[in-house]
């Protein structure tokens, strides 16, 4: 049933633009972020052509790539599925005919379209600052960008689930924003993290919101990379679905309302 | 039709830490804290009934309530609402009742009433054109029009409330949970809401649990309440039945001249003209009354017998 997931959507959205302030603030953030990195990124590479593989064109363009899509796409649920479960106001979602799960994952969908729409006047001067220009493989960008996303939706109902545990998650929430940004590779590409760190980074899927996709985008990874990219974020969605469902069944049967 | 078995619900949950990590050793923690909420609660409620669910506070009211609607597990105990165990079949539960918590509200905060109400509409699949319908007899009944377009924030508590009342009512679900949908609403408001109640209930045969520590509520919507405590039923049955049964005696309450204030209990059987004329010929009076029992007499000697 589609009606009432396309109302949580809406609600999202209204609920995105009813925080103007709070885009124009991300807005300057995103701006400032991909300027910094500019600064800091072309010092680095100095006179030197190439790091890695990569050209300090292709590196700022990834950059600014990376961090305009993890702007546009940081998770709200989390924040919002806490306060409710606070204040007991989670009892009227839990009360409805449509599943909880599928309320936040669309509440989430139509807050990141809002989003979209309001950093639209900041995507030309990111496009500018990272020197960005059409990339080669369309297909391949928009499909890992797209399951990235998934991902990143799925993580996201995680970490609101656990709130039926914890029951006080704001630290859980810094932490995960905090571990997803840095493993996504917003500030230095996976390609650039040493040793255990970056078999880490490449084992966690947080790079497929960041770092996958804008390497995809500049050609860093092509052709078959492409291919076993995706064939990772299916297998991915379904481990993520799997395990989303075992712990929803456990939370629901320890829900508990808060305030009477 | 909501029958219910010695329902029960024991809270458990772990040892809750404070202090640095206080939140990682809550999560891993063996300890647990244990509370009764309700305890052995049996009671039928036919269709269509408006019946208050009255209690001292922390009595329970509120996690029964919770029960029925399918949120929380019972414990212990069966519950059926229309043949449906409420949280076992949840979606066909969720579709038939609706509720309103006084405490907390179901609009979303910082968007106009309307995107809430529109958006009860599309969870419950209302067809359009019984969603106008529905919304203007709400708007109607309940004077919304004025703050259709207001921000929830920006609502007066009672116009909350009343945004409130018609989310839970939208969709027409036959049975209606009001915890406490008065609380802390004007004389007037309190009207409006009673009057709706009213309303929906001949209506459309629709029937109410309503729990509220407003005696008056009661006394206006109520023929029968079931009174609990410490999750125990204590009473279940007419309001005049209560009060004949629990009646403490009627009450002769004289002001002495002097200025002083004495009451006399009026034991059965004893004619009131003759104790007040035998209070007379003691005192210079200057004024008297007779206290007969009410509800709330009745209820607050119900409460501090159970306190002992
Ligand atoms: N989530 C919870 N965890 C632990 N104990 C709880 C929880 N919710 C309620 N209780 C306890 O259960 C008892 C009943 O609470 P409940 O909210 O049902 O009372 P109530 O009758 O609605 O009271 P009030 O009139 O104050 O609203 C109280 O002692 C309360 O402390
Ligand atoms: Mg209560």
């Amino acid at each position: 049933m589609i009606r009432p997931l396309a109302g949580m959507a809406r609600i999202g959205l209204r609920f995105q633009l009813a925080y103007r302030s709070d885009v124009i603030m991300t807005v300057l953030a995103l701006i400032a972020q991909v300027f910094l990195l500019r600064m800091v990124w072309t010092a680095v590479y100095g006179g030197s052509g190439q790091a890695r593989g990569l050209t300090l064109d292709a590196l700022l363009a990834y950059l600014s790539l990376a961090n305009l899509q993890a702007f546009a796409t940081t998770p709200v649920i989390p924040r919002i599925a806490h306060f409710r479960i606070r204040t007991g106001m989670v009892f009227f979602d839990l009360s409805r005919p449509t599943g909880y799960l599928s309320q936040m994952a669309a509440f989430q969908v139509g807050h990141t379209f809002g989003g979209l729409l309001m950093l639209a006047p900041a995507v030309p001067v990111v496009l500018l600052v990272g020197t960005i220009t059409p990339t080669a493989q369309p297909l391949g960008y928009v499909a890992t960008l797209s399951l990235g996303y998934v991902i990143s939706v799925m993580m996201s109902l995680l970490i609101c689930v656990i709130g039926f545990w914890t029951l006080e998650t704001g630290a859980i929430s810094l932490l995960y924003r905090l571990v997803s940004h840095f493993f996504a590779g917003t500030m230095v590409p996976l390609s650039f993290f040493p040793g255990a760190l970056g078999v880490l980074a490449e084992a966690l899927p947080f790079k497929y919101m960041g770092y996958v996709p804008a390497a995809v985008y500049v050609g860093h990874l092509s052709g078959g990379q492409v291919g076993r990219a995706v064939a990772v974020e299916v297998a991915w969605i379904a481990a993520l679905a799997a395990l989303l469902w075992a712990v929803w069944r456990r939370a629901h049967r320890r829900v508990v309302i808060n305030g009477g | 039709m909501i029958r219910v078995e010695s329902l029960t619900k024991v809270f458990r949950r772990p040892h809750a830490f404070s202090g640095p990590f206080g939140a990682l050793r809550t999560l891993v923690t063996r300890r647990y804290d244990e509370r009764v909420a309700v305890d052995g609660v049996s009671f039928e409620i036919p269709e269509g009934e408006i019946v208050g669910y009255l209690g001292p506070n922390g009595a329970g009211k509120s996690t029964t309530v919770k029960m029925l609607t399918g949120i929380l597990t019972p414990t212990s105990g069966r519950i059926e609402v229309d043949g449906r165990v409420p949280w076992r079949d949840r979606e066909a539960n969720a579709r038939a009742v609706g509720v309103v918590f006084g405490q907390r509200s179901q609009l979303w905060w910082d968007l106009p009433l309307i995107d809430s109400l529109r958006l009860v509409g599309d969870l419950y699949d209302v067809p359009a054109a019984r969603f106008t319908g529905s919304l203007r007899r709400m708007c109607d009944l309940l004077g919304l029009d004025d703050f259709l377009d207001t921000p929830v924030r920006q609502l007066s508590l009672g116009q909350r409330m009343r945004g409130d009342l018609a989310a839970a009512m939208l969709y027409d679900p036959p049975i209606l949970y009001l915890d406490e949908p008065t609380v802390g609403l004007d004389v007037l408001a309190k009207q409006a809401v009673r009057e709706f109640i009213v309303d929906t209930n001949r209506a459309g045969r629709t029937t109410v649990v309503l729990t509220t520590h407003d005696l008056a509520d009661v006394e206006a919507l109520c023929r029968r309440i079931i009174l609990i405590d410490k999750g125990r039923v204590l009473y279940d049955g007419g309001i005049d039945d209560l009060v004949t049964a629990y009646a403490p005696p009627r009450r002769l309450v004289v002001e002495l001249a002097d200025g002083e204030t004495r009451t006399f209990e009026i034991a059965g059987g004893t004619s009131v003209p003759e104790l007040i004329a035998q209070v007379a010929a003691e005192h210079a009076i200057r004024d008297l009354s007779i206290e007969e029992p009410d509800l709330e007499s009745v209820i607050k000697q119900i409460y501090a017998e159970s306190m002992r």
